[in-house]
């Protein structure tokens, strides 16, 4: 099995290279093949650490525009791997930080009486990815409530009967977790 | 699982040759090479530089390593900066080495203050060093950022406060040589300017990022 997975792992990494090569060459083809692996390996990547949430699909997408902005800086000599998940990684973070609170008010109320009803869906959903999960308890809480439910940070304050500068700190400090176990994963 | 064909197609469709960027390593090192032979003749076409000096760092071990602190700090702040500008070429520990480096050669100054590694000494004064620093450091840092234009930094402002520090300091260090030696004057006259040209990469990188030719072509695929 790990012998499996490590032919599959270099046969990836070695058709991902040949394909970048040929697209700084100008291939279309080769380039469409590229994107389109590259946006399932991305999806993967991201719902398995971060979990199921709406603003995937918008980093993928920023993450594949990214990839095109940023194709002549690979370097055939170096791993292709190092180069694409740093480009998902930066890519990732950034849509964190971006995500603002839900503007539909219902939707909100109606997450937050589903969280205080079950906790079943929110596990399912939210909380499947495993970077999330390896947070502490009170970073875990304020990044869920403020960037993946997407609760204003006095709601979250108020949900968390804390400060609203202590939710701003907890989710500050979260984030910064995020990062640095998104860099020390393997990729 | 969402279907990107439309984003894919858009993107691969009428795909041109792109040439690849050269090597980092030798980008680094040729701008690191130029930089610090164009500090140092520039420095002595405009004054001659203090007569003890080669002498004092052949006597002096304490000023001798201070110097050779400063350069490998330099040097591995410049190789940092342009490895940032390539997604995935930058290594953790260089970043770290680097920084650290750089901050205890600026800390030998501050403990030079009370314990200078030379007897301080107005011998060779530059009437214009805070000036030439600054304006010796520009043309590095110009090259620098334009070479780091045509890359692909994650971190722009990172990227371009390193530069600026790489450039900054390059005529900041060879100043030491060929100005006075006193750890106030050093700081105030030969490494502020140093860190002005730094915080100048920083607004040059913020005007970047928010006109540069990459945001505006994300923002046209984004919709």
């Amino acid at each position: 099995m790990a012998q499996t997975s490590g032919r599959n792992y270099e046969a990836d990494e070695a058709r991902w290279s040949s394909l970048m090569i040929a697209a700084q060459g100008g291939c279309e083809a080769d380039y469409r093949c590229l994107l389109g692996e590259l946006s399932d390996v991305i999806t993967r990547y991201l719902r398995s650490r971060i979990g199921s949430h709406h603003f995937i699909e918008d980093c993928v997408q920023e993450t594949l525009i990214a990839i095109h902005l940023a194709r002549h800086t690979y370097d055939p000599g170096r791993n292709f791997r190092p180069w694409l998940f740093a480009i998902v990684r930066h890519k990732a973070i950034d849509a964190l930080r971006k995500q603002k609170s839900l503007q539909n008010t219902a939707t909100r109320h109606q997450i937050l009486e589903e969280m205080r009803s079950t906790s079943e869906n929110l596990d399912n959903d939210i909380l499947s990815g495993r970077l999330i999960n390896s947070l502490t308890t009170p970073y875990r809480e304020a990044i869920t409530l403020t960037k993946l439910i997407g609760l204003s940070t006095a709601e979250a304050a108020e949900h968390l009967a804390i400060s609203e500068s202590a939710v701003k700190v907890r989710v500050h400090r979260a984030m910064g977790s995020l990062k640095n176990m998104m860099e020390a994963d393997p990729l | 699982m969402k279907n990107y064909d439309d984003l894919i197609d858009q993107l691969a469709t009428d795909l041109t040759p792109t040439p690849r960027i050269p090597n980092i390593n030798a980008v680094a090192a040729g701008w690191l090479l130029l930089s610090a032979i164009y500090v140092i003749v520039m420095i002595h076409i405009f004054g001659p530089i203090r007569d003890n000096a080669l002498t004092q760092l052949s006597t002096q071990p304490r000023f001798l390593i201070e110097t050779l602190t400063g350069l490998l700090a330099i040097v591995l702040m410049g190789y940092a900066a342009f490895k940032a500008a390539v997604p995935g070429a930058l290594n953790a520990r260089l970043a770290k080495i680097a920084t650290g480096l750089m901050a205890l050669w600026l800390l030998s100054y501050v403990v030079g203050l009370f314990y200078p590694a030379l007897e301080p000494s107005m011998l060779g004064k530059r009437d214009h060093c805070f000036t030439e620093t600054f304006i010796y450091a520009l043309p590095p840092k110009i090259a620098a950022f334009l070479l780091v234009r045509r890359m692909y930094p994650l971190n722009p402002l990172r990227t371009a406060l390193t530069l600026g520090l790489a450039a900054g300091m390059l005529p900041a260090l060879y100043m030491q040589i060929a100005c006075m030696y006193s750890p106030s004057h050093i700081l105030l006259f030969h490494i502020l300017p140093g860190f002005l040209v730094a915080f100048l990469g920083l607004a040059l990188a913020a005007s970047w990022l928010r006109w540069g030719p990459s945001s505006a072509k994300a923002q046209d695929w984004a919709g």
